[in-house]
Protein backbone atom coordinates (compact mmCIF):
# COMPACT_ATOMS: atom_id res chain seq x y z
CA UNK A 1 0.00 0.00 0.00
CA UNK A 2 2.90 2.29 -0.83
CA UNK A 3 1.05 4.84 -2.90
CA UNK A 4 -1.60 5.06 -0.18
CA UNK A 5 1.07 5.84 2.41
CA UNK A 6 2.68 8.46 0.13
CA UNK A 7 -0.69 10.15 -0.43
CA UNK A 8 -1.59 10.04 3.27
CA UNK A 9 1.70 11.84 3.99
CA UNK A 10 0.73 14.37 1.31
CA UNK A 11 -2.50 15.08 3.21
CA UNK A 12 -0.73 15.32 6.57
CA UNK A 13 2.02 17.60 5.26
CA UNK A 14 -0.67 19.72 3.59
CA UNK A 15 -2.39 20.24 6.93
CA UNK A 16 0.97 20.96 8.58
CA UNK A 17 1.90 23.49 5.89
CA UNK A 18 -1.47 25.23 6.30
CA UNK A 19 -0.73 26.00 9.94
CA UNK A 20 3.04 26.55 9.78
CA UNK A 21 3.14 28.61 6.58
CA UNK A 22 0.03 30.47 7.71
CA UNK A 23 1.90 31.45 10.86
CA UNK A 24 4.99 32.32 8.81
CA UNK A 25 2.93 34.54 6.48
CA UNK A 26 1.22 36.31 9.36
CA UNK A 27 4.40 37.01 11.31
CA UNK A 28 6.99 37.43 8.54
CA UNK A 29 4.98 39.20 5.86
CA UNK A 30 1.67 40.57 7.05
CA UNK A 31 2.34 41.87 10.54
CA UNK A 32 3.08 45.53 11.26
CA UNK A 33 6.55 46.78 12.25
CA UNK A 34 8.61 46.01 9.13
CA UNK A 35 8.91 42.24 9.45
CA UNK A 36 11.22 42.11 6.40
CA UNK A 37 13.75 44.57 7.79
CA UNK A 38 17.17 43.21 8.84
CA UNK A 39 16.50 43.74 12.55
CA UNK A 40 13.33 41.60 12.50
CA UNK A 41 14.98 38.97 10.28
CA UNK A 42 18.02 38.76 12.57
CA UNK A 43 15.79 38.49 15.64
CA UNK A 44 13.87 35.55 14.17
CA UNK A 45 17.10 33.93 12.97
CA UNK A 46 18.39 33.81 16.55
CA UNK A 47 15.24 32.11 17.86
CA UNK A 48 15.28 28.32 18.37
CA UNK A 49 11.49 28.25 18.00
CA UNK A 50 11.61 29.89 14.59
CA UNK A 51 14.49 27.59 13.53
CA UNK A 52 12.28 24.59 14.38
CA UNK A 53 9.37 26.07 12.45
CA UNK A 54 11.54 26.77 9.39
CA UNK A 55 12.97 23.24 9.38
CA UNK A 56 9.48 21.74 9.71
CA UNK A 57 8.17 23.98 6.91
CA UNK A 58 11.05 22.81 4.72
CA UNK A 59 10.46 19.11 5.45
CA UNK A 60 6.68 19.30 4.96
CA UNK A 61 6.85 21.74 2.06
CA UNK A 62 9.50 19.95 0.05
CA UNK A 63 7.75 16.58 0.48
CA UNK A 64 4.39 18.11 -0.51
CA UNK A 65 5.81 19.91 -3.55
CA UNK A 66 7.88 16.95 -4.80
CA UNK A 67 4.98 14.51 -4.39
CA UNK A 68 2.73 16.94 -6.28
CA UNK A 69 5.27 17.30 -9.07
CA UNK A 70 5.62 13.50 -9.19
CA UNK A 71 1.85 13.20 -9.70
CA UNK A 72 1.89 15.73 -12.53
CA UNK A 73 4.81 13.97 -14.27
CA UNK A 74 3.05 10.57 -13.88
CA UNK A 75 -0.02 12.01 -15.57
CA UNK A 76 1.89 12.63 -18.78
CA UNK A 77 1.55 8.91 -19.57
CA UNK A 78 4.88 8.07 -17.95
CA UNK A 79 5.41 4.36 -18.68
CA UNK A 80 5.21 2.14 -15.56
CA UNK A 81 8.81 1.03 -16.23
CA UNK A 82 10.07 4.61 -15.77
CA UNK A 83 8.33 5.17 -12.41
CA UNK A 84 11.28 3.89 -10.38
CA UNK A 85 13.65 6.33 -12.14
CA UNK A 86 11.15 9.14 -11.52
CA UNK A 87 10.96 8.24 -7.82
CA UNK A 88 14.74 8.36 -7.44
CA UNK A 89 14.95 11.64 -9.37
CA UNK A 90 12.29 13.17 -7.10
CA UNK A 91 14.08 11.96 -3.96
CA UNK A 92 17.44 13.26 -5.21
CA UNK A 93 16.09 16.69 -6.15
CA UNK A 94 14.08 16.95 -2.92
CA UNK A 95 17.05 16.06 -0.71
CA UNK A 96 19.30 18.47 -2.65
CA UNK A 97 16.85 21.36 -2.21
CA UNK A 98 16.38 20.51 1.46
CA UNK A 99 20.12 20.35 1.98
CA UNK A 100 20.63 23.80 0.45
CA UNK A 101 17.59 25.37 2.11
CA UNK A 102 18.13 24.06 5.65
CA UNK A 103 21.73 25.33 5.65
CA UNK A 104 20.49 28.95 5.63
CA UNK A 105 18.46 29.07 8.88
CA UNK A 106 20.92 26.76 10.70
CA UNK A 107 23.85 28.95 9.67
CA UNK A 108 21.97 32.12 10.64
CA UNK A 109 21.13 30.58 14.03
CA UNK A 110 24.72 29.51 14.71
CA UNK A 111 26.17 32.97 13.91
CA UNK B 1 -14.39 -10.00 -45.86
CA UNK B 2 -11.14 -8.22 -45.00
CA UNK B 3 -8.39 -10.23 -43.33
CA UNK B 4 -7.43 -9.23 -39.78
CA UNK B 5 -4.01 -8.04 -40.98
CA UNK B 6 -5.73 -5.38 -43.18
CA UNK B 7 -7.59 -3.87 -40.18
CA UNK B 8 -6.66 -0.23 -39.62
CA UNK B 9 -5.30 0.84 -36.25
CA UNK B 10 -7.87 3.12 -34.58
CA UNK B 11 -6.86 6.79 -34.60
CA UNK B 12 -5.66 8.03 -31.17
CA UNK B 13 -8.06 10.62 -29.80
CA UNK B 14 -6.76 11.60 -26.37
CA UNK B 15 -7.54 15.21 -25.42
CA UNK B 16 -4.11 15.80 -23.82
CA UNK B 17 -3.31 18.94 -21.84
CA UNK B 18 -6.37 20.69 -23.24
CA UNK B 19 -8.45 17.93 -21.65
CA UNK B 20 -7.31 18.71 -18.14
CA UNK B 21 -6.74 22.45 -18.44
CA UNK B 22 -9.97 23.43 -20.22
CA UNK B 23 -12.98 22.82 -18.01
CA UNK B 24 -15.47 23.88 -20.68
CA UNK B 25 -19.10 23.28 -19.78
CA UNK B 26 -18.40 21.26 -16.63
CA UNK B 27 -19.23 22.54 -13.18
CA UNK B 28 -17.27 24.42 -10.49
CA UNK B 29 -15.37 21.42 -9.09
CA UNK B 30 -13.79 20.81 -12.51
CA UNK B 31 -12.60 24.44 -12.57
CA UNK B 32 -11.31 24.15 -9.00
CA UNK B 33 -9.30 21.08 -10.13
CA UNK B 34 -7.47 23.19 -12.74
CA UNK B 35 -7.10 26.12 -10.33
CA UNK B 36 -5.65 23.83 -7.63
CA UNK B 37 -3.03 22.57 -10.07
CA UNK B 38 -2.12 26.03 -11.38
CA UNK B 39 -1.80 27.46 -7.85
CA UNK B 40 0.24 24.42 -6.78
CA UNK B 41 2.71 24.77 -9.64
CA UNK B 42 2.86 28.55 -9.07
CA UNK B 43 3.57 28.11 -5.37
CA UNK B 44 6.23 25.48 -6.11
CA UNK B 45 7.97 27.87 -8.51
CA UNK B 46 7.72 30.70 -5.95
CA UNK B 47 9.17 28.54 -3.17
CA UNK B 48 12.34 27.89 -5.18
CA UNK B 49 12.77 31.62 -5.83
CA UNK B 50 12.01 32.35 -2.16
CA UNK B 51 14.67 29.89 -0.97
CA UNK B 52 17.25 31.43 -3.28
CA UNK B 53 16.31 34.97 -2.12
CA UNK B 54 16.59 33.87 1.52
CA UNK B 55 20.11 32.66 0.81
CA UNK B 56 21.16 36.31 0.56
CA UNK B 57 20.64 36.52 4.31
CA UNK B 58 24.01 34.87 4.71
CA UNK B 59 25.65 37.92 3.05
CA UNK B 60 24.83 40.14 6.02
CA UNK B 61 22.75 43.26 6.56
CA UNK B 62 23.94 45.26 3.53
CA UNK B 63 23.29 42.40 1.08
CA UNK B 64 19.88 41.73 2.62
CA UNK B 65 18.77 45.37 2.53
CA UNK B 66 19.97 45.63 -1.08
CA UNK B 67 17.87 42.62 -2.09
CA UNK B 68 14.81 43.91 -0.17
CA UNK B 69 15.02 47.32 -1.87
CA UNK B 70 15.29 45.58 -5.27
CA UNK B 71 12.07 43.69 -4.38
CA UNK B 72 10.24 46.85 -3.39
CA UNK B 73 8.88 47.70 -6.82
CA UNK B 74 5.09 47.51 -7.49
CA UNK B 75 5.43 44.59 -9.94
CA UNK B 76 6.99 42.42 -7.23
CA UNK B 77 4.32 43.51 -4.73
CA UNK B 78 1.58 42.39 -7.16
CA UNK B 79 3.42 39.08 -7.57
CA UNK B 80 3.64 38.68 -3.79
CA UNK B 81 -0.10 39.29 -3.48
CA UNK B 82 -0.78 36.68 -6.15
CA UNK B 83 1.37 34.22 -4.21
CA UNK B 84 -0.65 34.94 -1.06
CA UNK B 85 -3.91 34.50 -2.97
CA UNK B 86 -2.60 31.26 -4.51
CA UNK B 87 -1.72 30.00 -1.02
CA UNK B 88 -5.21 30.81 0.29
CA UNK B 89 -6.90 29.10 -2.68
CA UNK B 90 -4.61 26.03 -2.60
CA UNK B 91 -4.84 25.65 1.18
CA UNK B 92 -8.61 25.96 1.54
CA UNK B 93 -9.39 23.94 -1.58
CA UNK B 94 -6.85 21.38 -0.38
CA UNK B 95 -8.71 21.16 2.92
CA UNK B 96 -11.94 20.50 1.02
CA UNK B 97 -10.16 17.84 -1.07
CA UNK B 98 -8.72 16.08 1.99
CA UNK B 99 -12.20 15.84 3.57
CA UNK B 100 -13.85 14.71 0.33
CA UNK B 101 -11.10 12.24 -0.61
CA UNK B 102 -11.77 10.49 2.67
CA UNK B 103 -15.48 10.45 1.77
CA UNK B 104 -16.24 12.55 4.85
CA UNK B 105 -18.45 15.28 3.46
CA UNK B 106 -19.86 13.54 0.38
CA UNK B 107 -22.73 11.70 2.01
CA UNK B 108 -23.75 8.07 1.55
CA UNK B 109 -24.45 6.20 -1.69
CA UNK B 110 -28.11 6.54 -2.77
CA UNK B 111 -29.86 4.12 -5.11
CA UNK B 112 -30.21 6.33 -8.22
CA UNK B 113 -33.71 7.67 -8.68
CA UNK B 114 -34.26 10.00 -11.66
CA UNK B 115 -33.53 12.96 -11.80
CA UNK B 116 -30.08 11.88 -10.57
CA UNK B 117 -28.26 14.16 -8.14
CA UNK B 118 -24.62 13.22 -7.66
CA UNK B 119 -22.67 13.85 -4.45
CA UNK B 120 -20.80 16.81 -5.99
CA UNK B 121 -24.08 18.58 -6.66
CA UNK B 122 -25.50 17.71 -3.23
CA UNK B 123 -22.46 19.21 -1.54
CA UNK B 124 -22.13 22.22 -3.84
CA UNK B 125 -23.37 24.67 -1.13
CA UNK B 126 -20.30 23.72 0.95
CA UNK B 127 -18.06 24.40 -2.05
CA UNK B 128 -19.66 27.83 -2.50
CA UNK B 129 -19.13 28.58 1.21
CA UNK B 130 -15.47 27.63 0.85
CA UNK B 131 -15.19 29.95 -2.17
CA UNK B 132 -16.79 32.76 -0.17
CA UNK B 133 -14.22 32.25 2.60
CA UNK B 134 -11.42 32.29 -0.01
CA UNK B 135 -12.79 35.54 -1.46
CA UNK B 136 -13.07 37.14 1.98
CA UNK B 137 -9.50 36.19 2.91
CA UNK B 138 -8.18 37.36 -0.47
CA UNK B 139 -9.87 40.73 0.00
CA UNK B 140 -8.52 41.02 3.57
CA UNK B 141 -4.97 40.28 2.38
CA UNK B 142 -5.38 42.79 -0.48
CA UNK B 143 -6.41 45.48 2.00
CA UNK B 144 -3.37 44.65 4.18
CA UNK B 145 -1.09 44.90 1.15
CA UNK B 146 -2.57 48.22 0.07
CA UNK B 147 -2.34 49.65 3.59
CA UNK B 148 1.26 48.49 4.13
CA UNK B 149 2.23 49.61 0.61
CA UNK B 150 0.62 53.06 1.01
CA UNK C 1 -37.34 25.43 -34.47
CA UNK C 2 -38.03 23.77 -37.81
CA UNK C 3 -34.58 22.76 -39.01
CA UNK C 4 -31.57 21.44 -37.17
CA UNK C 5 -27.94 21.81 -38.21
CA UNK C 6 -25.94 18.71 -37.34
CA UNK C 7 -22.16 19.15 -37.49
CA UNK C 8 -20.92 15.55 -37.40
CA UNK C 9 -17.39 14.22 -37.15
CA UNK C 10 -16.35 12.12 -40.16
CA UNK C 11 -13.31 9.90 -40.35
CA UNK C 12 -12.73 7.17 -42.90
CA UNK C 13 -9.61 5.19 -41.93
CA UNK C 14 -9.11 4.15 -45.59
CA UNK C 15 -9.08 7.71 -46.91
CA UNK C 16 -8.54 10.28 -44.13
CA UNK C 17 -5.48 11.08 -42.07
CA UNK C 18 -7.50 12.99 -39.46
CA UNK C 19 -11.19 13.58 -38.67
CA UNK C 20 -13.15 16.40 -40.29
CA UNK C 21 -16.62 17.84 -39.70
CA UNK C 22 -19.55 17.53 -42.10
CA UNK C 23 -22.72 19.63 -41.85
CA UNK C 24 -26.20 18.21 -42.37
CA UNK C 25 -29.56 20.00 -42.16
CA UNK C 26 -32.48 17.88 -41.02
CA UNK C 27 -36.10 18.60 -40.08
CA UNK C 28 -36.91 18.96 -36.39
CA UNK C 29 -39.60 16.82 -34.79
CA UNK C 30 -40.84 17.43 -31.25
CA UNK C 31 -39.42 14.83 -28.88
CA UNK C 32 -36.58 13.71 -31.12
CA UNK C 33 -33.21 12.76 -29.67
CA UNK C 34 -29.71 13.21 -31.11
CA UNK C 35 -29.79 9.52 -32.08
CA UNK C 36 -33.01 10.09 -34.05
CA UNK C 37 -31.19 12.87 -35.92
CA UNK C 38 -28.24 10.60 -36.73
CA UNK C 39 -30.56 7.80 -37.89
CA UNK C 40 -32.41 10.32 -40.12
CA UNK C 41 -29.08 11.38 -41.66
CA UNK C 42 -28.08 7.75 -42.23
CA UNK C 43 -31.44 6.78 -43.75
CA UNK C 44 -32.09 9.86 -45.89
CA UNK C 45 -28.91 11.80 -46.58
CA UNK C 46 -25.69 9.85 -46.16
CA UNK C 47 -25.83 6.13 -45.51
CA UNK C 48 -22.05 5.93 -45.00
CA UNK C 49 -22.32 7.65 -41.60
CA UNK C 50 -21.19 5.14 -38.95
CA UNK C 51 -22.22 5.16 -35.31
CA UNK C 52 -23.09 2.65 -32.59
CA UNK C 53 -26.55 2.34 -31.12
CA UNK C 54 -28.68 -0.49 -29.83
CA UNK C 55 -31.39 -0.16 -27.21
CA UNK C 56 -32.21 3.52 -27.97
CA UNK C 57 -33.45 3.83 -24.36
CA UNK C 58 -30.31 4.61 -22.33
CA UNK C 59 -29.57 1.17 -20.91
CA UNK C 60 -27.00 -0.47 -23.19
CA UNK C 61 -24.43 2.34 -23.22
CA UNK C 62 -23.54 1.90 -26.91
CA UNK C 63 -24.23 5.40 -28.23
CA UNK C 64 -21.82 7.46 -26.12
CA UNK C 65 -20.69 10.55 -28.06
CA UNK C 66 -19.42 14.08 -27.47
CA UNK C 67 -22.49 16.23 -28.05
CA UNK C 68 -22.01 20.02 -27.85
CA UNK C 69 -18.72 19.46 -25.95
CA UNK C 70 -20.20 17.20 -23.27
CA UNK C 71 -20.13 13.39 -23.32
CA UNK C 72 -23.69 12.08 -23.51
CA UNK C 73 -25.69 9.10 -24.71
CA UNK C 74 -27.17 10.11 -28.07
CA UNK C 75 -30.40 8.18 -27.41
CA UNK C 76 -30.80 9.79 -24.00
CA UNK C 77 -30.33 13.40 -25.19
CA UNK C 78 -33.51 15.13 -26.41
CA UNK C 79 -32.71 17.91 -28.89
CA UNK C 80 -34.90 20.32 -26.91
CA UNK C 81 -32.71 19.87 -23.82
CA UNK C 82 -29.71 21.16 -25.77
CA UNK C 83 -31.50 24.54 -26.23
CA UNK C 84 -29.91 25.02 -29.63
CA UNK C 85 -30.64 24.15 -33.24
CA UNK C 86 -26.91 23.62 -33.88
CA UNK C 87 -25.74 20.23 -32.70
CA UNK C 88 -22.09 19.23 -32.84
CA UNK C 89 -21.48 15.50 -32.58
CA UNK C 90 -18.03 13.95 -32.24
CA UNK C 91 -16.83 10.55 -31.15
CA UNK C 92 -16.11 9.97 -27.48
CA UNK C 93 -12.81 11.66 -26.54
CA UNK C 94 -9.96 9.77 -24.87
CA UNK C 95 -10.86 6.65 -26.90
CA UNK C 96 -9.32 5.85 -30.30
CA UNK C 97 -11.61 6.43 -33.31
CA UNK C 98 -12.44 3.42 -35.50
CA UNK C 99 -14.63 5.29 -37.98
CA UNK C 100 -16.80 8.47 -37.88
CA UNK C 101 -18.52 8.37 -34.47
CA UNK C 102 -17.45 4.82 -33.54
CA UNK C 103 -14.89 4.76 -30.72
CA UNK C 104 -12.73 1.82 -29.69
CA UNK C 105 -13.77 1.05 -26.10
CA UNK C 106 -11.35 -1.85 -25.62
CA UNK C 107 -9.01 0.22 -23.32
CA UNK C 108 -12.00 0.62 -20.97
CA UNK C 109 -12.81 -3.09 -21.01
CA UNK C 110 -9.16 -4.10 -20.43
CA UNK C 111 -8.84 -1.79 -17.44
CA UNK C 112 -12.21 -2.97 -16.11
CA UNK C 113 -11.08 -6.59 -16.30
CA UNK C 114 -7.82 -5.73 -14.51
CA UNK C 115 -9.63 -4.79 -11.27
CA UNK C 116 -11.29 -8.22 -11.03
CA UNK C 117 -14.95 -7.16 -11.33
CA UNK C 118 -16.51 -10.23 -9.72
CA UNK C 119 -17.27 -11.49 -6.25
CA UNK C 120 -14.21 -13.16 -4.73
CA UNK C 121 -14.58 -14.99 -1.47
CA UNK C 122 -12.30 -17.64 -0.06
CA UNK C 123 -14.42 -18.13 3.08
CA UNK C 124 -17.19 -19.98 1.26
CA UNK C 125 -15.23 -21.23 -1.75
CA UNK C 126 -17.14 -24.51 -1.82
CA UNK C 127 -20.44 -22.62 -2.01
CA UNK C 128 -19.08 -20.56 -4.93
CA UNK C 129 -18.08 -23.75 -6.80
CA UNK C 130 -21.26 -25.72 -6.01
CA UNK C 131 -23.96 -23.24 -5.05
CA UNK C 132 -26.82 -24.50 -2.92
CA UNK C 133 -28.64 -21.25 -2.10
CA UNK C 134 -28.37 -17.49 -2.36
CA UNK C 135 -26.07 -15.35 -0.17
CA UNK C 136 -27.95 -13.29 2.40
CA UNK C 137 -27.67 -9.53 2.25
CA UNK C 138 -29.71 -6.96 4.15
CA UNK C 139 -31.30 -3.96 2.45
CA UNK C 140 -28.85 -1.73 4.29
CA UNK C 141 -25.86 -3.72 2.98
CA UNK C 142 -27.26 -3.50 -0.55
CA UNK C 143 -27.78 0.26 -0.36
CA UNK C 144 -24.12 0.67 0.57
CA UNK C 145 -23.03 -0.18 -2.97
CA UNK C 146 -25.99 -0.79 -5.30
CA UNK C 147 -25.75 2.72 -6.80
CA UNK C 148 -22.36 1.76 -8.27
CA UNK C 149 -23.77 -1.47 -9.73
CA UNK C 150 -25.93 0.48 -12.19
CA UNK C 151 -22.91 1.13 -14.43
CA UNK C 152 -23.59 0.31 -18.10
CA UNK C 153 -19.90 0.65 -19.22
CA UNK C 154 -20.75 3.42 -21.67
CA UNK C 155 -17.37 5.16 -21.19
CA UNK C 156 -18.77 8.69 -20.74
CA UNK C 157 -16.96 9.08 -17.41
CA UNK C 158 -13.64 8.13 -19.03
CA UNK C 159 -14.28 10.74 -21.74
CA UNK C 160 -14.96 13.42 -19.11
CA UNK C 161 -12.03 12.63 -16.79
CA UNK C 162 -9.15 15.17 -17.02
CA UNK C 163 -6.60 12.60 -15.85
CA UNK C 164 -7.63 10.07 -18.51
CA UNK C 165 -7.15 12.92 -21.04
CA UNK C 166 -3.41 13.00 -20.41
CA UNK C 167 -2.55 9.63 -18.84
CA UNK C 168 -3.20 6.50 -20.89
CA UNK C 169 -2.10 4.26 -18.01
CA UNK C 170 -4.57 5.73 -15.48
CA UNK C 171 -7.28 3.21 -14.61
CA UNK C 172 -10.09 5.72 -14.95
CA UNK C 173 -13.37 6.41 -13.15
CA UNK C 174 -15.28 3.34 -14.38
CA UNK C 175 -12.80 0.62 -13.28
CA UNK C 176 -12.14 2.43 -9.99
CA UNK C 177 -15.85 2.79 -9.27
CA UNK C 178 -16.35 -0.90 -10.00
CA UNK C 179 -13.40 -1.79 -7.76
CA UNK C 180 -15.26 0.12 -5.02
CA UNK C 181 -18.57 -1.60 -5.87
CA UNK C 182 -17.09 -5.06 -5.35
CA UNK C 183 -14.91 -4.12 -2.39
CA UNK C 184 -17.89 -2.63 -0.50
CA UNK C 185 -20.06 -5.66 -1.24
CA UNK C 186 -20.37 -7.62 2.02
CA UNK C 187 -20.35 -10.88 0.07
CA UNK C 188 -16.89 -10.10 -1.29
CA UNK C 189 -13.58 -10.90 0.35
CA UNK C 190 -11.22 -9.77 -2.39
CA UNK C 191 -10.66 -6.10 -1.49
CA UNK C 192 -6.95 -6.65 -0.78
CA UNK C 193 -6.52 -8.34 -4.19
CA UNK C 194 -8.14 -5.37 -5.86
CA UNK C 195 -6.12 -2.87 -3.85
CA UNK C 196 -2.99 -4.36 -5.46
CA UNK C 197 -4.42 -3.13 -8.80
CA UNK C 198 -5.57 0.28 -7.54
CA UNK C 199 -2.61 1.13 -5.30
CA UNK C 200 -0.23 1.61 -8.23
CA UNK C 201 1.41 4.89 -9.37
CA UNK C 202 -1.24 5.22 -12.13
CA UNK C 203 -4.00 4.05 -9.80
CA UNK C 204 -6.65 5.69 -7.68
CA UNK C 205 -4.40 8.41 -6.25
CA UNK C 206 -4.18 10.24 -9.59
CA UNK C 207 -7.86 11.12 -9.13
CA UNK C 208 -8.06 14.69 -7.83
CA UNK C 209 -11.86 14.98 -7.63
CA UNK C 210 -12.70 17.06 -10.67
CA UNK C 211 -16.19 15.53 -10.48
CA UNK C 212 -16.65 15.56 -14.26
CA UNK C 213 -17.23 11.78 -14.27
CA UNK C 214 -20.27 12.03 -12.01
CA UNK C 215 -21.58 14.94 -14.04
CA UNK C 216 -21.31 12.94 -17.28
CA UNK C 217 -22.71 9.65 -15.97
CA UNK C 218 -26.13 8.99 -17.56
CA UNK C 219 -27.19 6.37 -14.99
CA UNK C 220 -26.57 8.30 -11.76
CA UNK C 221 -23.76 5.95 -10.73
CA UNK C 222 -21.71 8.83 -9.20
CA UNK C 223 -18.26 7.33 -9.86
CA UNK C 224 -16.61 10.25 -8.04
CA UNK C 225 -18.26 9.17 -4.78
CA UNK C 226 -17.27 5.56 -5.40
CA UNK C 227 -13.64 6.53 -5.96
CA UNK C 228 -13.49 8.58 -2.75
CA UNK C 229 -15.03 5.68 -0.79
CA UNK C 230 -12.42 3.40 -2.36
CA UNK C 231 -9.69 5.79 -1.20
CA UNK C 232 -11.14 5.70 2.31
CA UNK C 233 -11.15 1.91 2.28
CA UNK C 234 -7.55 1.86 1.03
CA UNK C 235 -6.34 4.30 3.70
CA UNK C 236 -8.12 2.25 6.38
CA UNK C 237 -6.49 -0.90 5.01
CA UNK C 238 -3.09 0.76 4.61
CA UNK C 239 -3.03 1.82 8.26
CA UNK C 240 -4.66 -1.41 9.49
CA UNK C 241 -7.78 0.46 10.64
CA UNK C 242 -10.35 -1.57 8.72
CA UNK C 243 -12.60 -4.03 10.52
CA UNK C 244 -12.53 -7.65 9.43
CA UNK C 245 -15.56 -8.44 7.28
CA UNK C 246 -17.83 -11.22 8.50
CA UNK C 247 -18.00 -14.21 6.15
CA UNK C 248 -21.02 -14.10 3.85
CA UNK C 249 -23.88 -16.29 5.02
CA UNK C 250 -25.94 -18.50 2.79
CA UNK C 251 -29.72 -18.66 3.04
CA UNK C 252 -30.93 -21.56 5.17
CA UNK C 253 -32.71 -24.44 3.38
CA UNK C 254 -36.51 -24.31 3.42
CA UNK C 255 -37.88 -25.59 6.72
CA UNK C 256 -40.87 -27.37 5.23
CA UNK C 257 -41.36 -29.13 1.93
CA UNK C 258 -44.62 -28.18 0.25
CA UNK C 259 -46.36 -30.68 -2.07
CA UNK C 260 -45.92 -30.10 -5.77
CA UNK C 261 -48.98 -28.32 -7.23
CA UNK C 262 -50.45 -30.23 -10.17
CA UNK C 263 -51.36 -28.15 -13.20
CA UNK C 264 -55.07 -28.63 -14.00
CA UNK C 265 -56.24 -29.70 -17.48
CA UNK C 266 -57.95 -27.10 -19.69
CA UNK C 267 -61.77 -27.14 -19.38
CA UNK C 268 -62.18 -25.77 -22.90
CA UNK C 269 -61.50 -28.43 -25.50
CA UNK C 270 -59.73 -27.61 -28.77
CA UNK C 271 -62.03 -27.49 -31.86
CA UNK C 272 -62.30 -30.91 -33.39
CA UNK C 273 -61.12 -32.72 -30.23
CA UNK C 274 -63.33 -35.45 -28.81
Amino acid sequence: MRETHFKSLQYLTGIGIFFLVGLHLLISHLSSGEPEAWSSVAKRAASAGWLTIYILILIFGIYHVMHGVRGIVLEFSLPPTAVKALNWAIIFIGVAIFGYAVYIPINAYMV
Amino acid sequence: MKATSDAKIPLPNRLGIKGWAWAGRYKIERYLYTLHRITGVGLAAYIFIHLIANGFRLGGEDTWEGIMSAFSNPGIKVGEYLVMAAFIIHALNGGRLILQHMGLTLGKPNPPIYPYVDSMRRRRPLTWIMLAVIAALAIYVLVEFVISGA
Amino acid sequence: MEKLTFKVQRYDPDKDKKPSMQVFTIPFRHGMTVLDGLIYIKENIDNTLSFRSSCRMGICGSCGMLINQLPMLACHTPIEELHSDKIEVKSLPNFPIIKDLVADLSPLFEKHKSIKPYIMTAAVAEEIEKPTAEFLQSQEHLEGFVQFAYCVKCGLCMAACPTVATDKHFLGPQPLAQACRYSLDKRDDGAKERFKQTDIPHGVWLCHLAGACSEACPKGVDPALAIQLLKRAMVADGFKLSKKKASPTVAAPLSEKKPKITVPEFTIKKPGAK
